[in-house]
């Protein structure tokens, strides 16, 4: 309170302060505009028909039709395409926080033979460029009979070294006296780990959470690499599909990309802090 | 471990505990009957013995055998085996009679014209946006650093196209930058301006690509440049403010030197992106108008999964990879930052 009180948050900045901010402002109100106005064509463009589309020279549709939205989702397979995104990216993401968790505190916290050295080598891999893995991973998901399954792009995506390195940043800011005060009350490690450890880590683990969510949800190369047949497809393999499927029929293409960035836009809305700190504090660690 | 103590079972549980806690590890004592190498062996027993009691034991193993069984198949198997691959002629058929063919796949990739033509448009590609992407996120982030409302709402807008997929966005572009019924183009009519064709001509549509990218990633750069900004002491901030320097001398002799990690650590994070591009030119111009933006791993996708090549495709990978190496390895070498705080 009294740190509070000594710095008045309410004082009455002087004009020339606030004069020398209208620069910045006005710049950074263009920098806003430039990224929305995209989206805002692409939703407009969505509820065109074609006609209007390639002769319209006004903001707003004449004629808002929802047929590109019905289009897209009878005629090119949408639905199951959005269902097979959808279990892929949570069951990824879900799976995924936990082992990054969970091997962060062991990572941070125990001492066992080799730990160190363990831990370089996993940081390693995260130098290695995908293309080195492309073919052999493609194999080995070939061998396990998960080529052109869900499975194939859920399991490659169960571990994740930068979530690791990620959470095992976080976990050792634990205080280690709380979890040996839990452990002398009989507290076994499974029960420190989920009533302890979790809860005071939501934070870093809600951002690692939304980071694999848009990162499963875009996924593009491995997906079109592991899925071929339509039923299997996910959302961006359906999405850049419209581009040869219905050629220049740009109405269609907004309407899909539309229906691809909601979920994402929704996740956003609701954890754009988590995002912007996320990433903020990865860049300050490292 | 079954010692006739005096302690009854719980309290040694507890004292057992405590010393866990402790870390006290109790030295078996020589005992002059026995052999050294019983010696040993008891003491590795009671080591185990010791290990197999402690709870964290059973917790770090349920954890991390799974983790290593799951890294040996989809991580570092595949990375170990692409070596191997490299020299061979990989026959689909039937893989274990792949015979060993030495550098043939790599003199192959080195002697092919497109490898030569992608390889260039991937360095182009990355020099563009290199000198698009660092003045521009710079400027946003020092706005953004000094304005002191509404700070996390334009940052949230800012950095919106990060978080939108890819194809998505790289569709909505192709819809916007058609050159007959595009709206910007369209737009540039109204106004009377030139109107390039954008993605449909060879001269600027690798430019286009880059434009794009910038559009897209440019949030994810300026919030952690904004971050480092804000993360300088305000001190310095007003000890320069005393001596009353302006606003040019301010950022050019305290942010940017101050800035030098985190301008490093985007330096390489773009670097090894741009090396990589794939979704992009696939998606907007599927490498074309010819092959103006034809990239390198856009090569490697298609030695492997169209012309089923998987041997070129890993050694083109390789190459891949050491200059990606070589690259992160001389820039943190040569641009560590010469200040810090």
């Amino acid at each position: 309170m009294e740190v509070a009180s000594a710095r008045p948050g309410r004082r009455r900045r002087p004009l020339s302060t606030t004069l020398a901010q209208i620069g910045p402002h006005v710049a950074l109100i263009l920098c806003c505009c430039s990224s929305i106005v995209p989206f805002l064509w692409m939703f407009m463009a969505s509820f065109r028909n074609y006609k209007e589309l390639v002769t319209s020279r006004s903001f707003f549709p004449q004629v808002w039709t929802l047929k590109n939205y019905q289009d897209i989702i009878l005629r090119v397979n949408f639905p199951v395409a959005f269902k097979n995104s959808v279990v892929a990216a949570i069951s990824v993401t879900v799976v995924m926080v936990l082992t990054s968790s969970a091997l962060g505190f062991v990572f941070a916290k125990y001492r066992f033979w080799g730990k160190e050295q363990l831990f370089t080598i996993l940081l390693s891999t995260m130098m290695v460029p995908f293309a080195v893995v492309l073919v052999p991973l493609y194999l080995t998901v070939a061998r396990l009979g998960l080529v052109n399954q869900l499975g194939g792009i859920i399991v490659t995506g169960f571990w994740s070294t930068f979530g690791v390195f990620m959470m095992r940043q976080f976990m050792e800011t634990i205080p280690t006296e709380i979890i040996d005060a839990a452990r002398i009350d009989g507290a076994g490690e499974p029960r420190i780990f989920f009533t302890i450890v979790i809860p005071m880590a939501s934070a870093p683990m809600a951002a690692l959470a939304t980071f694999g969510f848009m990162d499963n949800w875009d996924s593009f190369l491995w997906p079109l690499v592991v899925l071929n047949s339509p039923n299997k497809q996910t959302v961006p393999l359906i999405i850049a599909g419209l581009r040869s499927l219905y050629w220049t029929r740009y109405e269609l293409w907004a309407a899909g990309s539309m229906l691809s960035v909601v979920p994402i836009m929704a996740v956003y809305a609701f954890a754009s802090q988590y995002f912007i700190r996320g990433i903020a504090m990865s860049g300050l660690k490292a | 471990m079954h010692g006739t103590s005096g302690l009854s079972e719980r309290s040694r549980s507890v004292a057992d505990k405590e010393r866990l806690v402790a870390g006290v590890v109790d030295i078996p004592r020589a005992e002059p009957w026995r052999s050294g190498g019983a010696i040993a062996l008891a003491r590795i027993r009671r080591a185990v013995q010791k290990a197999l009691h402690k709870p964290q034991f059973w917790f770090g193993l349920a954890v991390l055998v799974p983790s290593l069984i799951w890294y040996a198949v989809f991580s570092f198997g595949p990375i170990l085996q692409a070596f191997p691959m490299a020299f061979r002629y990989y026959k689909i058929v039937d893989p274990a009679h792949s015979p060993w063919v030495g550098f043939d796949n790599f003199r192959f990739v080195l002697g092919d014209q497109l490898l030569r033509i992608s390889a260039k448009n991937t360095v182009t590609w990355a020099v563009l946006a290199f000198t698009l992407m660092l003045p521009l996120s710079l400027f946003v982030s020092v706005c953004l650093a000094n304005v002191s409302r509404g700070r996390n709402l334009y940052q949230a807008v800012i950095f919106l196209p990060v978080v939108v997929s890819l194809v998505a966005v790289s569709l909505l572009f192709r819809m916007i930058l058609d050159p007959e019924i595009g709206q910007v183009n369209r737009l540039l009519a109204m106004l009377s301006l030139p109107q390039p064709r954008w993605l449909s001509d060879t001269r600027t549509a690798l430019l286009t690509c880059v434009l794009i990218g910038t559009w897209k990633g440019l949030g994810f750069h300026v919030v952690i440049l904004t971050a480092g900004i804000l993360n300088i002491p305000a001190e310095i901030y007003d000890a320069a403010l005393v001596d009353g320097v302006n606003e040019w001398q301010r950022f050019r002799h305290i942010t940017l030197p101050l800035l030098g990690h985190t301008l490093l650590l985007i330096t390489v994070l773009l670097a090894i992106g741009c090396l990589q591009e794939f979704t992009a030119p696939f998606v907007l111009t599927e490498g074309g108008p010819g092959t103006a933006t034809y990239t390198y791993n856009m090569f490697i996708y298609k030695e492997a999964f169209q012309q089923m090549r998987f041997g070129i495709a890993t050694a083109a990978a390789l190459l891949q990879f050491a200059v990606i190496l070589v690259i992160t390895v001389l820039q943190l070498k040569l641009l560590r930052p010469q200040w810090s705080y």
